[in-house]
Protein backbone atom coordinates (compact mmCIF):
# COMPACT_ATOMS: atom_id res chain seq x y z
CA UNK A 1 0.00 0.00 0.00
CA UNK A 2 2.50 2.38 1.12
CA UNK A 3 4.61 1.30 -2.32
CA UNK A 4 2.01 2.09 -4.47
CA UNK A 5 1.19 5.72 -2.79
CA UNK A 6 4.48 6.42 -3.51
CA UNK A 7 4.49 5.41 -7.08
CA UNK A 8 1.06 7.60 -7.62
CA UNK A 9 2.98 10.76 -5.56
CA UNK A 10 5.73 10.04 -8.22
CA UNK A 11 3.82 9.66 -11.29
CA UNK A 12 2.04 13.13 -10.34
CA UNK A 13 5.09 14.79 -10.18
CA UNK A 14 6.56 13.51 -13.13
CA UNK A 15 3.62 13.86 -15.22
CA UNK A 16 3.67 17.44 -14.46
CA UNK A 17 7.19 18.31 -15.21
CA UNK A 18 6.67 16.26 -18.39
CA UNK A 19 3.86 18.89 -18.87
CA UNK A 20 6.20 21.63 -18.08
CA UNK A 21 8.59 20.79 -20.26
CA UNK A 22 6.06 20.79 -23.40
CA UNK A 23 5.01 23.82 -22.14
CA UNK A 24 8.59 25.26 -22.33
CA UNK A 25 9.75 23.30 -25.42
CA UNK A 26 6.31 24.75 -27.25
CA UNK A 27 7.48 28.37 -26.15
CA UNK A 28 10.84 27.86 -27.51
CA UNK A 29 9.83 26.69 -30.50
CA UNK A 30 7.69 29.83 -30.83
CA UNK A 31 10.14 32.24 -29.93
CA UNK A 32 12.53 30.60 -32.60
CA UNK A 33 9.51 31.04 -35.51
CA UNK A 34 8.68 34.71 -34.27
CA UNK A 35 12.65 35.35 -34.87
CA UNK A 36 13.06 33.31 -37.89
CA UNK A 37 9.72 34.95 -39.67
CA UNK A 38 10.81 38.19 -38.57
CA UNK A 39 14.41 37.96 -39.92
CA UNK A 40 12.96 36.38 -43.14
CA UNK A 41 10.52 39.87 -43.26
CA UNK A 42 13.12 41.92 -42.57
CA UNK A 43 15.66 41.09 -45.54
CA UNK A 44 12.54 41.44 -47.42
CA UNK A 45 12.50 44.88 -46.69
CA UNK A 46 16.46 45.29 -46.70
CA UNK A 47 16.19 43.96 -50.20
CA UNK A 48 13.54 46.28 -51.18
CA UNK A 49 15.63 48.96 -49.84
CA UNK A 50 18.74 47.78 -52.00
CA UNK A 51 16.66 47.88 -54.78
CA UNK A 52 15.43 51.42 -54.12
CA UNK A 53 19.14 52.70 -53.21
CA UNK A 54 20.31 51.08 -56.96
CA UNK A 55 17.62 52.46 -58.50
CA UNK A 56 18.30 56.34 -56.46
CA UNK A 57 22.40 55.83 -57.49
CA UNK A 58 21.51 55.83 -61.19
CA UNK A 59 19.32 58.58 -60.74
CA UNK A 60 21.85 60.38 -58.96
CA UNK A 61 24.40 59.42 -61.39
CA UNK A 62 22.46 60.56 -64.30
CA UNK A 63 21.33 63.59 -62.83
CA UNK A 64 24.80 64.83 -62.03
CA UNK A 65 26.67 64.02 -65.46
CA UNK A 66 23.35 65.15 -67.45
CA UNK A 67 23.87 68.64 -65.67
CA UNK A 68 28.18 68.58 -66.55
CA UNK A 69 27.20 67.37 -70.23
CA UNK A 70 24.92 70.06 -69.90
CA UNK A 71 26.53 72.53 -68.80
CA UNK A 72 30.00 71.53 -71.20
CA UNK A 73 27.72 71.63 -73.92
CA UNK A 74 26.49 75.01 -73.35
CA UNK A 75 30.48 75.92 -72.95
CA UNK A 76 31.27 74.29 -76.47
CA UNK A 77 28.47 76.86 -78.21
CA UNK A 78 29.14 79.78 -76.16
CA UNK A 79 33.02 79.19 -77.81
CA UNK A 80 31.57 78.41 -81.00
CA UNK A 81 29.14 81.37 -81.16
CA UNK A 82 32.20 83.68 -80.05
CA UNK A 83 34.70 82.85 -82.41
CA UNK A 84 31.57 82.66 -85.36
CA UNK A 85 31.34 86.71 -83.83
CA UNK A 86 34.51 87.49 -83.82
CA UNK A 87 34.31 86.51 -87.58
CA UNK A 88 31.74 88.27 -88.61
CA UNK A 89 32.93 91.58 -86.79
CA UNK A 90 36.08 90.72 -89.09
CA UNK A 91 33.80 90.51 -92.25
CA UNK A 92 32.45 93.77 -90.59
CA UNK A 93 35.53 95.51 -91.00
CA UNK A 94 36.60 94.65 -94.00
CA UNK A 95 32.78 95.26 -95.44
CA UNK A 96 33.15 98.90 -93.86
CA UNK A 97 36.74 99.88 -95.75
CA UNK A 98 35.32 97.90 -99.04
CA UNK A 99 35.84 101.32 -100.91
CA UNK A 100 39.31 100.57 -100.89
CA UNK A 101 39.03 97.12 -102.59
CA UNK A 102 39.98 96.83 -106.44
CA UNK A 103 36.76 95.32 -107.79
CA UNK A 104 34.55 98.09 -105.45
CA UNK A 105 32.44 100.16 -108.14
CA UNK A 106 31.40 97.16 -109.85
CA UNK A 107 30.24 95.64 -106.69
CA UNK A 108 28.14 98.91 -105.61
CA UNK A 109 26.52 98.32 -109.48
CA UNK A 110 26.00 95.07 -109.05
CA UNK A 111 23.90 96.04 -105.55
CA UNK A 112 22.36 98.65 -107.33
CA UNK A 113 21.15 96.57 -110.39
CA UNK A 114 19.80 94.42 -107.62
CA UNK A 115 17.90 97.11 -105.15
CA UNK A 116 16.18 98.58 -108.56
CA UNK A 117 15.49 95.17 -110.54
CA UNK A 118 13.66 93.98 -107.20
CA UNK A 119 11.19 97.08 -106.44
CA UNK A 120 10.51 96.77 -110.27
CA UNK A 121 10.40 100.14 -111.66
CA UNK A 122 13.34 102.16 -113.81
CA UNK A 123 11.43 105.05 -112.01
CA UNK A 124 13.42 104.71 -108.60
CA UNK A 125 15.48 106.60 -106.44
CA UNK A 126 18.47 105.14 -105.50
CA UNK A 127 20.64 105.97 -102.09
CA UNK A 128 23.82 104.87 -101.67
CA UNK A 129 26.53 105.38 -99.07
CA UNK A 130 29.85 103.49 -98.15
CA UNK A 131 32.71 104.41 -95.62
CA UNK A 132 35.68 106.43 -97.40
CA UNK A 133 34.30 106.90 -100.73
CA UNK A 134 34.57 110.52 -102.13
CA UNK A 135 31.15 111.79 -103.81
CA UNK A 136 32.97 111.57 -107.29
CA UNK A 137 33.50 108.14 -107.29
CA UNK A 138 30.07 107.34 -106.55
CA UNK A 139 28.32 110.03 -108.95
CA UNK A 140 29.98 107.93 -111.67
CA UNK A 141 27.09 104.99 -110.95
CA UNK A 142 24.57 107.38 -111.94
CA UNK A 143 25.17 106.29 -116.00
CA UNK A 144 24.72 102.52 -115.17
CA UNK A 145 21.21 103.47 -113.63
CA UNK A 146 18.19 103.19 -115.42
CA UNK A 147 17.30 106.39 -117.38
CA UNK A 148 15.01 107.48 -114.91
CA UNK A 149 16.36 106.87 -112.17
CA UNK A 150 17.71 109.05 -109.43
CA UNK A 151 20.67 108.88 -107.55
CA UNK A 152 21.44 109.83 -103.93
CA UNK A 153 24.85 109.95 -102.60
CA UNK A 154 24.96 109.66 -98.78
CA UNK A 155 27.34 111.33 -96.77
CA UNK A 156 27.38 108.17 -94.44
CA UNK A 157 27.76 104.94 -94.71
CA UNK A 158 24.16 103.28 -94.93
CA UNK A 159 23.33 101.03 -92.11
CA UNK A 160 26.85 102.02 -90.87
CA UNK A 161 28.33 99.35 -92.99
CA UNK A 162 27.74 100.79 -96.51
CA UNK A 163 25.33 99.80 -99.06
CA UNK A 164 22.42 100.89 -101.34
CA UNK A 165 18.93 100.86 -101.25
CA UNK A 166 16.64 101.46 -103.76
CA UNK A 167 12.73 102.73 -103.30
CA UNK A 168 9.89 103.78 -105.64
CA UNK A 169 9.19 107.34 -106.68
CA UNK A 170 6.80 107.50 -104.07
CA UNK A 171 8.95 106.25 -100.75
CA UNK A 172 6.41 103.04 -100.49
CA UNK A 173 8.28 100.13 -102.08
CA UNK A 174 11.98 100.28 -100.84
CA UNK A 175 14.59 97.56 -101.09
CA UNK A 176 17.45 97.73 -99.03
CA UNK A 177 20.44 96.24 -100.15
CA UNK A 178 23.06 97.51 -97.59
CA UNK A 179 25.38 94.90 -96.62
CA UNK A 180 23.87 94.71 -92.93
CA UNK A 181 20.41 94.05 -94.62
CA UNK A 182 22.07 91.15 -97.25
CA UNK A 183 23.72 89.72 -93.71
CA UNK A 184 20.53 89.67 -91.79
CA UNK A 185 18.62 88.18 -95.45
CA UNK A 186 21.63 85.48 -94.95
CA UNK A 187 21.85 85.28 -91.47
CA UNK A 188 21.78 80.94 -91.84
CA UNK A 189 23.53 80.67 -95.07
CA UNK A 190 26.61 82.81 -93.26
CA UNK A 191 26.87 81.43 -90.14
CA UNK A 192 26.93 77.78 -91.87
CA UNK A 193 29.51 78.82 -93.95
CA UNK A 194 31.62 80.38 -91.25
CA UNK A 195 30.71 77.35 -89.12
CA UNK A 196 32.01 74.87 -92.05
CA UNK A 197 35.19 76.70 -92.79
CA UNK A 198 35.93 76.95 -89.20
CA UNK A 199 34.76 73.77 -87.52
CA UNK A 200 34.73 72.01 -90.92
CA UNK A 201 30.75 71.11 -90.07
CA UNK B 1 -0.58 5.81 7.24
CA UNK B 2 -4.10 6.58 7.86
CA UNK B 3 -6.40 7.33 4.88
CA UNK B 4 -6.39 10.91 6.02
CA UNK B 5 -2.87 11.69 5.42
CA UNK B 6 -2.71 9.80 2.29
CA UNK B 7 -5.06 12.08 1.38
CA UNK B 8 -3.46 14.90 2.83
CA UNK B 9 -0.04 13.59 0.80
CA UNK B 10 -1.64 13.44 -2.87
CA UNK B 11 -3.18 17.20 -2.00
CA UNK B 12 0.49 18.31 -1.15
CA UNK B 13 1.81 16.79 -4.26
CA UNK B 14 -0.94 17.68 -6.75
CA UNK B 15 0.28 21.07 -5.42
CA UNK B 16 3.45 20.55 -5.97
CA UNK B 17 2.70 19.57 -9.38
CA UNK B 18 0.57 22.61 -10.25
CA UNK B 19 3.44 24.69 -9.05
CA UNK B 20 6.08 23.33 -11.52
CA UNK B 21 3.65 23.77 -14.67
CA UNK B 22 2.81 27.46 -12.81
CA UNK B 23 6.64 27.41 -12.74
CA UNK B 24 7.15 26.18 -16.76
CA UNK B 25 4.13 28.76 -17.79
CA UNK B 26 6.02 31.54 -16.32
CA UNK B 27 9.15 31.12 -17.68
CA UNK B 28 7.76 30.33 -20.72
CA UNK B 29 6.28 33.92 -20.94
CA UNK B 30 9.15 35.02 -20.64
CA UNK B 31 10.72 33.00 -23.50
CA UNK B 32 8.13 34.53 -25.62
CA UNK B 33 9.20 38.34 -24.46
CA UNK B 34 12.75 37.88 -25.04
CA UNK B 35 11.73 36.35 -28.34
CA UNK B 36 9.63 39.64 -29.20
CA UNK B 37 12.43 42.03 -28.01
CA UNK B 38 14.88 40.13 -30.27
CA UNK B 39 12.52 39.83 -33.39
CA UNK B 40 12.90 43.61 -32.71
CA UNK B 41 16.44 43.86 -32.32
CA UNK B 42 17.27 41.62 -35.28
CA UNK B 43 14.60 43.62 -37.49
CA UNK B 44 16.57 46.43 -36.39
CA UNK B 45 19.88 45.08 -37.10
CA UNK B 46 18.96 43.92 -40.61
CA UNK B 47 17.06 47.53 -41.56
CA UNK B 48 20.11 49.61 -40.48
CA UNK B 49 22.79 47.38 -42.31
CA UNK B 50 20.83 47.36 -45.22
CA UNK B 51 20.47 51.60 -44.55
CA UNK B 52 24.68 51.58 -44.67
CA UNK B 53 24.56 49.70 -48.06
CA UNK B 54 22.15 52.52 -49.26
CA UNK B 55 24.38 54.88 -48.42
CA UNK B 56 27.17 53.58 -49.77
CA UNK B 57 26.07 52.76 -52.94
CA UNK B 58 25.13 56.25 -53.33
CA UNK B 59 27.95 57.90 -51.78
CA UNK B 60 30.03 55.78 -54.40
CA UNK B 61 27.51 56.29 -57.32
CA UNK B 62 27.95 60.27 -56.38
CA UNK B 63 31.80 59.60 -56.49
CA UNK B 64 31.94 57.75 -59.58
CA UNK B 65 29.69 60.17 -61.26
CA UNK B 66 31.90 63.27 -60.09
CA UNK B 67 34.80 61.23 -61.91
CA UNK B 68 32.94 60.65 -64.90
CA UNK B 69 31.83 64.85 -65.19
CA UNK B 70 35.63 65.71 -64.79
CA UNK B 71 36.32 63.33 -67.87
CA UNK B 72 33.54 65.37 -69.05
CA UNK B 73 35.37 68.47 -68.12
CA UNK B 74 38.56 67.13 -69.50
CA UNK B 75 37.39 66.70 -73.10
CA UNK B 76 35.54 69.52 -73.07
CA UNK B 77 38.48 71.72 -72.45
CA UNK B 78 40.00 69.68 -75.39
CA UNK B 79 37.54 70.50 -77.38
CA UNK B 80 37.88 73.85 -77.06
CA UNK B 81 41.54 73.73 -77.39
CA UNK B 82 40.25 72.19 -80.97
CA UNK B 83 37.98 75.01 -81.65
CA UNK B 84 40.72 77.59 -81.20
CA UNK B 85 43.42 75.79 -83.33
CA UNK B 86 40.61 75.43 -85.57
CA UNK B 87 40.02 79.75 -85.23
CA UNK B 88 43.56 80.81 -85.50
CA UNK B 89 44.12 78.28 -88.98
CA UNK B 90 41.20 79.04 -90.86
CA UNK B 91 39.70 82.96 -88.98
CA UNK B 92 41.10 84.70 -92.16
CA UNK B 93 40.13 82.36 -94.66
CA UNK B 94 36.12 82.26 -92.99
CA UNK B 95 36.41 86.49 -92.92
CA UNK B 96 37.19 85.60 -97.19
CA UNK B 97 34.47 83.46 -97.71
CA UNK B 98 31.85 86.02 -95.44
CA UNK B 99 32.81 88.83 -97.28
CA UNK B 100 32.24 87.02 -100.63
CA UNK B 101 28.74 85.52 -99.36
CA UNK B 102 27.33 89.07 -98.38
CA UNK B 103 29.02 90.94 -101.39
CA UNK B 104 28.29 88.42 -104.02
CA UNK B 105 25.08 86.66 -102.77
Amino acid sequence: MSESFEKLQNRILSDAKVKAEDILHEAEEKASKMLEDARQKARKDADAVGAKARFDAEALRRSILSAKVRANRLRLLDEKNRIVRSIVSGAEERLSAIAQSPGFMDTVKKMASEAVDAIGTDQATVRVGFEGTKGKELNSLGPALPRGAKLVVEDSPIDELGGVIASDLDGKVVFNNSFRARMDRMDSQLLSLISSTVFGE
Amino acid sequence: MSGIDAVKRIVETEAKARKIVEDAKTRAQEVLQKAARDVEAARQAILDQAQRQRDEVLSRAKIEAEAEAGKSDSDTEQTLAGYQKAFQARKDEAVDRAVQLIVRG
